[in-house]
């Protein structure tokens, strides 16, 4: 190793401590990032730590490629440069906790399992479900805007981040929103990093809102014989006086995946309330599923853990689908079309938040030749709809065929990039990886 | 400065004469906000119809570095919509019209100046309604909530702004027209997120898409009164703890009780303290189980009385005292400067009781009407205009407050902005770096520094060129 790359490492040393820092082949290989090999995996302790160790690798021109839970390090572009990896997990502590006010503030390396944890006994909950929340770190679930079925209900990240503290390019530790349930003090910096991929500043600290846990919940599926009669349905849910906290789509494939029963499509609800409400609900949710002569189900606990879990099984490319409500059906034919014109063989499960236009599709028996093209094919056909297909799990090969983020619009697009530049000139934090390469 | 003949000729050509305030007494009108301390009346004021005229006005005023100030309804409370510089104000009225309600899609897009609860009263017979309801909602323009963000007494259930605005249509402070977000999420920076609570300073909203909500199938509105207001916070507290999430929580302390009480009197009981406001919607069964939860609350923490409101009417007169606050104050006092501070919930006694201890402090009579639910506070710090020591005693006291709330973990604004009455706050409550990376973020959208000047970041060092915030140190070494 050159004298200059081993005195950098004795500085990492001096920050984080012999512990924290490895250079061996072996952690080195182990923390690769879609091939490539960091020079160092440095765990920090402390924000502190983070703000030195973001601060050297900015003078010396190093790249930064942050991990919280490693989950969704197949978002994006493969990184331009990997030199300093920095594993947040040990940022994993409690700060502040105050369940009166129904907010949290945590190190961002906590896993959103252990908040979970901490949270149930007094029957608060941080109301994001992302595949696979339980291991995914805070700040891992903020920089990817990830989010499951209860945005029905709750929102996303967006809406329920407060305030946030993060290490900016240059080291320099920063606070941007507020520890309260409401605040306009400046500028909303907290929605500048949420899904922002670590870009614009390493998430050191998140503040939260809570909600607290419904009294009683049930879900139901309703069995429909097309995407058709599933998107007529949602849409008489949505506009009726229920309250479903979540409303999941599931194209058939999915549904035998789960596994309930075999229908062309499923929507899949859940109640949460007082009981009186739950039930009452329930009934007229039954009474709306007959009127449009479909079967409903109860669902049996732990439905929705596994209907995550189905929604990432294999090791297939997963999309991100985003188009309307309106176009439900439409957005599910495109999907299919597009896989299985490029992939003869290829096998699409598909489930969502239905009621706001955004799908997840699992894409299994297709190359990453195959999947590009079809990736593409869908783009074309969705454009119209001003949605959009981002790849957020897929090979580094299928990634560089076709641009995982698909084309952003110029105007946005320059002001992203000014961003970019005034936060972030010498490329530090996660080189190339987001939008347009930034 | 006075704009040249060529200039305000230029102007005219983009918005023709009927568009173009040029005289004296027509720019009085514009110069201040609700917050009339504030004044500065711009040197002309451009009423365009279209975003393309828009983008002509700013790109003339930016040729000339001449400052640009959006102003919608001019309702703002913080000396937002007012020229403290002159140059062109950019009025909005004339552009509002709704152009496009998506009810399949669930969100309208409108122009800046359409009056808020005109979209709601455009949907409200398909069942739909835009939920941020600034009380102001009668008069402000969505442009102008959206610029602020504002809140309002649903907001506590609902969301503020930002959490219904799904895109905008912004004239940027470098005259570029960006349409950021839609009704479809795009990935990228969230700029909607980052624009929504810009106040003007990013560029002029010339359109937004804002999600619509399907109306709640039952309402139900209790009144419970107390003699403490210890008893009524912790009443707030134990409801929300048991898992209610209100519509609104609004409450109302003695000085206000007693103020509204003597005007046209909503009746409340003559020796309550705090009257708490619960209004609880969703479906039917939801709102029957919490509505009785929520009164048990009342009851257990000692309230004097729970009505609840057994139909509309009666629904509108528990809420007449609340809406009527702010006018009622006039008769105890001429004057009064309006606090927007935000404290964590659980410590609303605590700040209760500080506040008490302040307006003793400093002799000045401070009344209260607040979204209790999240804890943003509404003092009135009432003083008489005609005493010019009065206004010193006054302005010390808010002073106070607001430290007093930031050391409580609270924020400076919850829902009417900073504008040039807040900005000199700002530091409270934030550390040199976090204000230098907003001044950042204002040069990615207004390079040139013409968009709302003087709003929203202080003069301050980390608000300038030059300054850098204090480094991390790095372990010295031969690397470098
Ligand atoms: C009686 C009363 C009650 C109120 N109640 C509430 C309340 O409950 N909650 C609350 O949040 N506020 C409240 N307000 C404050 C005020 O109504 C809100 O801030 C409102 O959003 C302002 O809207 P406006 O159209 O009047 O904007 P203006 O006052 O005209 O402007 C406000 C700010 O936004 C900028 N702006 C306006 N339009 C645009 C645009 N198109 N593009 C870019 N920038 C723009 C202006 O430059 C200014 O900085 C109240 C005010 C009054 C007088």
């Amino acid at each position: 190793m050159p004298a200059a790359a081993r005195s950098i490492g004795e500085a990492l040393v001096t920050i984080a401590g012999r512990e924290g820092v490895q250079d061996d082949d072996r952690a080195r290989t182990a923390a690769a990032v879609d091939g490539q090999l960091p020079r160092w995996v440095v765990r920090p302790a402390s924000i502190d730590q983070l703000g030195r160790i973001v601060a050297l690798a900015h003078d010396d021109g190093l790249a930064v490629v942050p991990r919280g839970g490693g989950s969704a390090l197949e978002l994006g572009h493969p990184p331009a440069r990997v030199d300093v990896l920095v594993d947040l997990s040990g940022l994993d502590q409690v700060l502040e906790y105050n369940p009166d006010d129904l907010t949290i503030t945590v190190q961002a390396g906590i896993t959103a399992g252990t908040l979970a944890t901490l949270l149930a006994p007094r029957r608060q909950f941080l109301a994001l479900d992302p595949p696979g929340a339980a291991a995914r770190t805070l700040g891992g679930i903020t920089a990817t805007n990830a989010s499951g079925p209860l945005r029905a209900r709750y929102g996303t990240m967006r809406d329920l981040l407060l305030g946030v503290r993060f290490v900016q390019a240059d080291g320099v530790v920063t606070w941007g929103g507020s520890k309260v349930v409401k605040s306009v003090s400046g500028y909303d910096v907290p929605k500048l990093m949420v899904g922002a991929l670590g870009t614009l500043g390493v998430l050191g600290e998140l503040t939260l809102r809570l909600h607290p846990l419904p009294d009683a919940e049930r879900s139901w599926l309703v069995l429909l014989a097309s995407a058709e009669a599933a998107q007529a349905f949602i849409e008489r849910v949505i506009a009726s006086p229920l309250q479903p906290n979540r409303i999941e789509f599931f194209n058939d494939r999915a549904l035998r995946s789960v596994p309930v029963e075999a229908a062309a499509a499923g929507v899949a609800l859940s109640i949460g309330s007082v009981a009186e409400a739950v039930r009452e609900q329930g009934e007229r949710l039954g009474v709306m599923a007959k009127a449009d002569g479909a079967r409903i189900v109860p669902l049996p606990e732990g439905f929705w853990s596994r209907a995550a879990r189905a929604s990432t099984e294999g090791n297939g490319a997963v999309l991100h689908v985003v188009s309307l409500p309106s176009r439900l059906a439409e957005t599910e034919r495109a999907i299919g079309d597009a896989i299985r014109t490029a992939a003869p063989r290829g096998e699409v499960w598909i489930s969502g938040c239905a009621g706001l236009g955004t799908f997840r599709v699992r894409v299994g028996n297709a190359s990453a030749a195959e999947t590009a093209v079809a990736t593409t094919r869908l783009r074309a056909r969705l454009m119209d709809l001003v949605g959009s297909v981002v790849i957020a799990r897929g090979p580094a090969e299928l990634r560089k065929a076709v641009d995982p983020w698909g084309p952003v619009e110029t105007g946005p697009f320059a002001l992203m990039r000014a961003l970019k530049d005034e936060f972030d000139a010498k490329r530090v934090l996660n080189p190339g990886r987001f939008v347009g390469g930034l | 400065m006075p704009l040249s003949g060529t200039f305000l000729a230029d102007l005219e050509r983009i918005v023709g004469a009927e568009g173009l305030v040029r005289s004296a007494e027509g720019r009085l009108v514009y110069e201040c906000d609700m917050h009339t301390f504030y004044k500065g009346a711009p040197d002309a004021v451009a009423l365009p119809t279209r975003a393309e005229e828009v983008v002509a006005i700013v790109n003339l005023c930016r040729r000339e570095r001449v400052p640009i100030v959006p102003r919608g309804s001019g309702t703002g409370l913080i000396g937002g919509a007012m020229a403290p510089l002159g140059g062109v104000m950019i009025g909005t009225n004339r552009m509002d019209r709704i152009l496009e309600i998506d009810l399949t899609n669930r969100c309208a897009t409108v122009q800046p100046g359409l009056i808020n609860l005109s979209l709601t009263r455009a949907v409200a017979t398909q069942g739909y309604f835009f939920a941020p309801d600034p009380s102001s909602q009668m008069v402000s323009s969505i442009g102008g909530n959206v610029a602020t963000n504002a809140g309002g007494p649903h907001c506590l259930k609902y969301g503020i702004t930002t959490n219904h605005v799904l895109g905008v249509e912004l004239v940027t402070g470098t005259g570029e027209l960006v349409r950021l977000g839609g009704k479809a999420e795009r990935p990228g920076y969230d700029l909607v997120g980052v624009a929504v609570g810009s106040e003007g300073t990013f560029g002029i909203v010339t359109a937004a898409t804002v999600r619509l909500l399907h109306v709640a199938e039952a309402v139900k509105t209790i009144l419970a009164s107390f003699t403490a207001i210890e008893d009524a916070s912790e009443a707030v507290s134990a409801i929300i703890a048991t898992g209610i999430v209100p519509a609104a929580l609004e409450m109302l302390d003695a000085v206000m009780i007693r103020a509204i009480n003597e005007g046209t009197g909503a009746g409340y009981p003559k020796d309550a303290a705090a009257v708490l406001l619960i209004e609880l919607d969703g479906p039917a069964a939801e709102v029957e189980a919490q509505g009785e939860r929520a009164a048990r609350i009342c009851w257990a923490r000692g309230a004097l009385e729970v009505r609840v409101a057994r139909d509309d009417a009666e629904r509108a007169l528990l809420w007449k005292g609340r809406k009527e606050a702010a006018g009622a104050v006039g008769r105890l006092a001429p004057t009064y400067l309006l606090q927007d501070a935000v404290v964590p919930r659980s410590k609303l006694p605590a700040i209760m009781r500080e506040l008490i201890a302040i307006g003793a402090r400093h002799r000045v009579q401070i009344a209260n009407v607040f979204h209790a639910g999240d804890g943003n506070l509404h003092p009135l710090i009432l003083y008489d205009d005609r005493v010019p020591e009065e206004l010193e005693r006054a302005k010390a006291a808010n002073e106070e407050l607001l430290l007093a709330c930031i050391a409580m973990g609270g924020t400076v604004t919850g829902e009417h902005g900073i504008g040039l009455d807040k900005a000199k706050n700002l530091p409270f409550q934030y550390a040199d770096a976090d204000l230098n990376f907003m001044y950042r973020l204002r040069r990615a959208f207004d390079p040139d520094g013409i968009m709302n000047p003087g709003k929203l970041l202080p003069s301050h060092p980390a608000c300038g060129e030059g300054f850098r915030p204090a480094r991390p140190r790095v372990p010295e070494g031969a690397w470098i």
